[in-house]
């Protein structure tokens, strides 16, 4: 993919930019800077559909939030009581980088609000996919290049994960991936990215291909139960299509698929049966269930051969363009246990430090309303959440809850303060890459001002 | 999990493999699907042919199914060598200027006589045009003429779904309600898909369904209120052989996608709260279902500007304008306000209606277009949709994304054109000579068979060729191929729901977002055909999950035994729960008819034969097959049990091999 950049022409009625990637097509393969020592994981909640970065973080001063309950009136009169400016958590961030304004979470993130208060999570406010530094003006006056498709979903969680639209075929925690493979920080390569559905792009690199779990168990083929020899390991070359003599790429594709998914799925149970102590208590929610599986192969980390594993797993239905007041509400209560849950299995296992987790999703929403919902915006609200994340702090901005301020890029959707490589480039850092190997991952991270300081 | 997974198979394997016969009961709650089932005495439509049972038949004797020479058997013609095409990567694109009008697309020639004229290339069409070829229709139409079978197409009654659901709501058991009624377009599916005549129809609007998608899995009013779908489904039946531009009419007033994409109820804008038209289904509209995000050849490649750029079709202030139209529809007062408990759930089977109060008075302005101000909303939307329709992109877009469901992930450039010529020009000349289409833009009966009857849809793909089949095709594929006695889903739970890809991974009106199980731009990294840039959209949900989840769903259903129910607690069940159905009628459900293979079980070579015409209409390769008659040789066949074993190994095999997984 090369670097193309194409700036627009003030006045274009087109929102086309070429996209100058985040991705470079090759890294080099002897930039092997990376820090493999010790075990790290990151966990990545996609929030499927995009999460109103407005109900997320919600303003707290008097001002404020008089001015959003003014805006969301038709929403909260649905909503009862837990949107009252005494039912919110207030946060209490350790410095004060807003000029006195205060913020809230809604009381379904109860869990979170604990978490950020002791200092085991933070705020990033209103990031999102960027090409340069914009703001409305800008915008409006399409004096700068900006992301193809905003507000589109599939595009922008495309964008999200890869810094290009729906086709691009590598995410930026894959190519992190792939560094550490290259680095030797794991034995091989099968288990170092694992999803439990969706938001795979994510965590594809060019070495890298996700390997699926359902649960804590891998599945495998029923028929090679109770079968003896010679049928057994007659059965076993089948499934595994290892006679497959044909031509056909698709076909070859697929026999390769079902040979990885009947070996890998054989390893993974052999690993995760040979730990000890499971992962802790979980929640019956779908997302509960996702970060159970987390937790469980990462407790398996010594058996699968890995010390730098990569995670996505995903909730949907946040596309609350409707009946908002009823289902967002629920959505953060299994997003709040689910991680809390998480949270206290890592410190159970002692692995508070070495692993972290932070939400991302398709984008934040309108602050205005359709009627009883919102629609597609840009910017978002995002936590970050472990014991190594400078924590009980608000990274990014936060734009005021108002309509036209100079991050409005209409209806309330932000303009983002931080791009996406400013949120992602710690989060390498983090994981072990050198600057090298950050720069080559992010091409475009020096049209920004500087990284996020995420981490100690 | 594994231990519920495989008690069926548990069961077979030690009765075949020569343990102690076990009989374990084989409870609904015990297969880890949904509940009970629906009383399918009242059913009209699932009457599968009484099984052939009788005379084991042999695989054609004709053109005997050529022995394949390895390593890729071609018993039809060469393959075609063509550059591969893929709209989303602009890289062998060039500038090309906007289509003309559309020439009179020519049909391939000889095409009736190549369709038709072997088994093997019978059973290869209805692959691509049906849920899957049965013996009975192979030897029935082998020899024909192809057209003739299509134009019957056009004529068969469609099967509907609405009709369903009125037949398991009136299944009311007193109080307990009517606990199938829930899941009539699951069930209505699977019996038109696997029982239904009107195949061709069927195989169509299940291709639309995954174009213009709704879905009943979020768990909410889609999934509550069976008439939704149903009457969303059945307007996609009644127009797939019918006009697309038709089909959008009906399909933006379908109270289905008028929820789903949430335009149902939106209101005109309010500068004083600053509230705005809901604009979900503006974007979906020009993004999934007619022109996409940058502009198109007529031949479906990508566009380019003279910069080299691809040149994108609409920005967020055509979604913005384009969201006033959809302003003002909602369920039907007529209903809505009738009854609550009736007539809530009637409305849903009728188009919305408009609230003129709540439609937008602005003007309306997208894609180049201007609606003026005060246009009331029919005529708005009536103006909207045909200035959409009127794009040179939807014949392409529509068109390459239908061969992708019939035929072909990858189809090239000018397959590609010759189908939108079709849609362009709203008539297709068949083989025979006869005229399909009405002649006006978008006719989709001239489509399919522009897709069906191509020459390159004629010929066996080569090395880039072809699409891996999706799992509910394959499924229903068996379920035809071996002649199920009883098409009765209500008493395989099994079926409620398939979505797991530890089931099928895929569910009929069930996708998980609007934008389908799979897209079809998909390129799979780490692929032999991501390496080539080439889509192969029904990758995407083939993994490490289901892949085991798939062999096993098959292994369930192809190693089945009715006479391994326990009536008598499956009926306890089914009075306990309020179900509605008759134990007895589980045994023969979804039971498949093995007898003409069993009989070859002690010629395990002239079983694959027979089964490579079933399945893979003659194009196994010789690795796969020296692998399966290697293993069948190894079984017993002393008793007719084992025979029958045999072919249900022989079939689980087939079903589970890369040369059966692609559709070429």
């Amino acid at each position: 993919m090369l670097k193309r950049r194409r700036f627009l022409q003030a006045g274009s009625a087109s929102l086309i930019a070429e996209m100058s990637g985040l991705l470079p097509t090759v890294i080099s393969a002897s930039a092997h800077g990376a820090n493999t020592s010790g075990y790290r994981a990151m966990v990545c909640v996609f929030l499927f559909g995009g999460m109103d970065n407005h109900d997320t973080v919600i303003p707290f001063d008097t001002e404020n939030y008089g001015s959003w309950e003014r805006i969301r009136a038709s929403l909260l009169s649905v909503q009862g009581g837990s949107r009252a400016r005494d039912s919110l958590r207030q946060l209490a961030p350790a410095e004060d980088g807003f000029g006195g304004r205060q913020f809230a979470l809604p009381p379904e993130l109860n869990g979170l609000h604990g978490l950020f208060q002791s200092g085991q999570a933070a705020i990033v406010g209103n990031v999102g996919p960027l090409l340069q530094p914009t703001d409305a003006s800008s915008f409006n006056a399409q004096t700068v290049r900006l992301p193809s498709r905003l507000f589109s979903h599939n595009d922008q969680q495309a964008t999200w994960m890869s810094g290009a639209p729906e086709g691009a075929r590598f995410g930026w925690a894959g190519l992190f991936a792939d560094i550490m493979q290259r680095a030797g920080a794991n034995v091989e390569n099968t288990f170092a990215a694992i999803t439990t559905g969706g938001a795979d792009l994510l965590i594809t690199g060019q070495q890298t291909t996700p390997y699926q779990v359902v649960g804590d168990t891998a599945v495998e083929p029923c028929i090679l139960e109770d079968l003896s020899n010679p049928v057994l390991a007659m059965m076993t070359r089948h499934l595994r299509a290892q006679g497959f003599s044909g031509s056909s790429l698709l076909a070859r594709d697929m026999a390769t698929r079902s040979r990885q998914a009947i070996d890998a799925n054989r390893r993974y149970n052999q690993s995760a049966s040979a730990v000890g102590a499971g992962p802790g208590e979980f929640p019956a929610s779908g997302l509960g269930q996702q970060l159970q599986a987390v937790a469980t192969a990462i407790s398996a980390r010594d058996s699968l051969g890995v010390n730098r594993q990569i995670f996505t797993v995903g909730l949907g239905g946040f596309d609350t363009h409707s009946n908002q007041a009823k289902e967002l509400p629920m959505l953060q209560q299994e997003l709040d246990a689910a991680i809390v849950a998480f949270q206290a299995s890592m410190q159970g296992m002692g692995l508070n430090e070495q692993v972290v987790l932070f939400t991302t999703s398709d984008f934040g929403r309108t602050l205005a309303i359709n009627g009883d919902g919102t629609d597609h915006g840009w910017g978002g609200h995002h936590f970050v959440v472990g014991g190594g994340v400078r924590g009980q702090r608000i990274f990014g901005g936060l734009p005021p809850s108002t309509l036209g301020h100079s991050r409005d890029a209409g209806s309330g959707r932000l303009v983002p303060d931080v791009s996406v490589e400013q949120f992602a480039a710690p989060l390498g850092r983090w994981f072990g890459l050198d600057n090298a190997e950050i720069q080559a991952t992010f091409p475009n991270l020096g049209a920004f001002d500087g990284e996020l300081a995420l981490f100690a | 999990m594994l231990d519920h997974i495989c008690v069926t198979w548990r069961r077979q394997a030690r009765r075949t493999i020569g343990a102690s016969a076990i009989s374990l009961l084989l409870t609904l709650t015990g297969c880890g699907g949904g509940g009970g089932g629906g009383d399918s005495a009242a059913m009209p439509l699932p009457a599968p042919t009484p099984s052939t049972g009788s005379a084991p038949i042999t695989p054609d004797p004709a053109p005997a199914p050529a022995p394949d020479p390895d390593p890729d058997p071609n018993p039809m013609q060469p393959p075609v060598a063509g550059p591969p095409s893929n709209p989303s990567d602009p890289a062998p694109t060039t500038p090309a200027p906007a289509p003309g009008p559309a020439p009179s697309p020519a049909p391939a020639p000889n095409a009736d006589r190549a369709a038709f004229a072997t088994a093997q290339s019978t059973a290869r069409f209805l692959t691509q045009a049906t849920f899957g070829p049965t013996l009975a229709e192979i030897n029935t139409l082998r020899g024909t003429e192809a057209s003739g079978w299509f134009l019957r197409q056009l004529e068969v009654r469609p099967n509907y779904l609405l009709p369903v659901v009125d037949e398991l709501m009136s299944l009311d058991d007193d109080d307990e309600g009517a606990p199938l009624a829930g899941e009539a377009t699951t069930f209505g599916f699977w019996r038109s898909a696997i029982a239904g005549a009107d195949q061709l129809r069927q195989r169509m609007a299940f291709a639309l369904s995954e174009l213009l998608v709704v879905s009943n899995g979020g768990g909410e009013l889609l999934t509550d209120v069976p008439e939704a779908v149903a009457y969303y489904q059945d307007r996609l039946i009644e127009h797939a052989l019918g006009n697309y531009r038709e089909l959008l009419e009906d399909v933006t007033y379908a109270p289905a996608m008028g929820y789903y994409l949430t335009y149902m109820g939106s209101e005109k804008g309010d500068p004083a709260t600053g509230r705005m038209p809901d604009e979900n289904y503006a974007r979906e509209l020009m993004q999934l279902f007619t022109i996409g995000v940058v502009e198109l050849n007529a031949d479906g490649t990508v566009r380019l500007d003279t910069a080299g750029q691809p040149i994108e079709t609409y920005d967020n202030s055509d979604v913005t304008g384009l969201a006033r139209v959809f302003t003002g529809l909602d369920v039907d007062p007529e209903y809505f306000f009738a009854d609550e408990a009736e007539g809530l759930p009637l409305g849903y089977a009728f188009p919305m209606a408009v609230y003129p109060e709540r439609h937008s008075t602005r003007e309306k302005a997208f894609l180049g277009t201007v609606i003026p101000q005060n246009t009331p909303a029919a005529q708005s939307i009536t103006l909207a949709l045909d200035h959409i329709f009127a794009h040179p992109n939807v014949a392409p877009f529509v068109a390459r994304q239908l061969i992708q469901r019939l035929v072909s992930s990858n189809p090239t450039p000018a397959y590609t054109a010759r189908v939108a010529a079709a849609f362009e020009a709203g008539r297709y000349r068949l083989p025979s000579g006869a005229q399909v289409g009405d002649g006006r833009r978008g006719d989709l009966a001239a489509t399919a068979a522009a897709i069906l009857f191509d020459t390159e849809a004629r010929t066996l793909a080569g090395l880039e060729g072809g699409k891996i089949r999706e799992p509910i095709l394959r499924f229903t594929h068996w379920a035809r191929a071996f002649q199920v006695r009883q098409v009765t889903p209500e008493y395989r739970d099994s079926l409620w729901d398939t979505s797991s890809p530890l089931d099928l991974g895929q569910h009929a009106y069930r996708a998980p977002s609007v934008f389908n199980f799979f897209r079809p731009g998909h390129i799979a990294q780490g692929s032999l055909t991501g390496e080539r840039g080439l889509n192969a959209p029904e990758l995407q949900i083939v993994n490490a999950s289901s892949v085991p989840g798939y062999a096993n769903f098959m292994l369930d259903f192809i190693f089945f035994d009715g006479e391994d129910i326990d009536v008598e607690e499956l009926q306890a069940f089914f009075d306990e729960d309020g179900y509605p159905l008759d134990a007895d009628r589980a045994r023969d459900s979804f039971d498949a008819d093995y007898s003409a293979e069993a009989a070859l079980a002690a010629a395990p070579a002239e079983l694959v034969d027979r089964l490579d015409l079933l399945l893979t209409y003659g194009t196994l390769t010789s690795g796969t097959r020296a692998q399966i008659v290697e293993l069948l040789e190894q079984l017993p066949v002393d008793e007719p049990w084992q025979r029958v074993d045999v072919a249900r190994f022989a079939i689980f095999m087939m079903m589970t091999s890369p040369d059966y997984l692609v559709q070429r």
